[in-house]
């Protein structure tokens, strides 16, 4: 039978387990697979596994609470053993490996943050700070201008947005990065202008979280800043 | 400017058993992309993983591109011109600036709930096929929406008006 691996811990942790469950409806109970000084949490995977929010949220929650206890290494969403015996082979096969980033993530959370800039307020920024861009699109306006004009408006707007994107990326960055240990960022997408995952020292939790706060106050309206955390440390497993 | 803190600070994760979807949407990637990967087990098939990952592409240098900002550009001239009515302006300002939270939200969610349906409804039907088909715009899976994002936009935000 199957089971579904969450995470690696050492045996030293409490391993608390009550009020949490498993993936799979029902859900799946919570048990612990132990080899050496190493514990896995699993559960019996079920048939209908899948990227459903059910499953995707009892995945986050096990890691949740196993990382509030004390250091676990979160495993990616998904992974499946065989049985408890194939799942103690690579506790002692990788014991080493396991038990040294264990120690490493000791005491630290991972803090995620995203960017959102609403695409409104920043072409109406540049619009109102641009004076090309403004007669641009005075003679553009209401299917007025040439192709070529329509063109160049478009053009001049998303570069100005762009530079706008990325020096504010740049300035979010730079502003939380001298908090963390580690940080792991995200290639730029259209979704967001900035995503980063960083690694923070308990001690230096609450100064983060401030931190990112005094941030995100420091721009007006039109820019999101989403700072969830402390999180297990998925980015840096 | 909005914030969304999470948990208190205080170096304690958020309340155990408080992850309700809102705050999944923001972990989602971290959970499917990162995270520990081991060789040895068997990842199980994450059908529709790309409808959830993030949206990688960077603002391409490209004519759609510059004409789909063209077209902003100009229907913003248009919202907030003088030819509106003072009240009128203020409440258009008004629901694009409140929308901030809602609009960027609304991709994920999305993905999630059509996965979700997709897996629910227990449907192996082709999706692809499914896409174009189906006309009810919620429904669809982000990557189409976005993909759409240049010339739905107005109607999407209409839309968004009349659920706020």
């Amino acid at each position: 039978m199957s089971v579904y691996v969450y995470a690696i811990t050492k045996d030293a942790h409490p391993l608390d387990l009550s009020d949490t469950e498993g993936v799979g409806d029902p859900p799946g109970e919570l048990r612990v697979v132990r080899a050496g000084s190493l514990c896995a949490v699993v559960s019996e995977c079920p048939d209908d596994l899948s990227m459903a929010r059910r499953d995707l949220e009892a995945h986050h929650q096990v890691q949740e609470r196993l990382w509030t206890e004390g250091p676990a290494l979160p495993l990616s969403f998904g992974f499946v053993a065989a049985d408890d015996d194939a799942v103690r082979g690579v506790l002692e096969e990788r014991a080493q490996l396991f038990g040294q980033r264990l120690d490493e993530l000791a005491g630290r959370a991972e803090f995620n943050v995203k960017g959102v800039l609403d695409e409104d307020t920043v072409v109406r920024a540049v619009l109102e700070e641009n004076a090309q861009a403004r007669e641009l699109n005075r003679r553009t306006l209401e299917g007025g201008g040439a192709y070529d004009e329509r063109l160049a408006l478009g053009q001049l707007v998303a570069q100005e947005v762009q530079g706008r994107q990325d020096a504010l990326a740049e300035e979010v960055l730079a502003g939380l990065r001298p908090l963390a240990q580690a940080e792991k960022v995200a290639p730029p997408s259209q979704q967001y202008f900035v995503s980063a995952s960083f690694l923070v020292t308990d001690d230096r939790s609450e100064e983060f979280g401030r931190a990112g706060q005094e941030l995100a106050e420091r721009y007006g309206e039109g820019v999101e800043l989403r700072i969830r955390g402390p999180l297990p440390p998925y980015s840096f497993v | 400017m909005t914030v969304v803190p999470q948990g208190n600070g205080g170096g304690v994760p958020a309340a155990a058993g408080g992850g309700g979807s809102g705050n999944l949407y923001d972990v989602l990637e971290l959970v499917l992309d990162r995270g520990l990967v081991i060789d040895a087990f068997v990842r199980v098939s994450l059908v529709g993983i790309e409808l959830v990952k993030i949206d990688a592409r960077v603002v391409v240098a490209s004519v759609d591109t510059y004409l789909r900002f063209a077209e902003a550009a100009n229907r913003l001239d248009l919202e907030s011109g003088k030819k509106a009515p003072a009240q009128l302006t203020d409440i258009v300002e008004g629901s694009v600036e409140s929308g901030a939270h809602g609009k960027s939200k609304g991709a994920l969610s999305g993905a999630v709930e059509a996965i979700t349906d997709s897996f629910k409804g227990g449907g192996d039907e082709d999706k692809e096929e499914d896409e174009d088909k189906d006309e009810d715009a919620e429904r669809r899976p982000a990557r189409e929406k976005r993909r759409e994002r240049g010339e739905r936009r107005s109607e999407r935000r209409s839309t968004r008006d009349r659920e706020e």
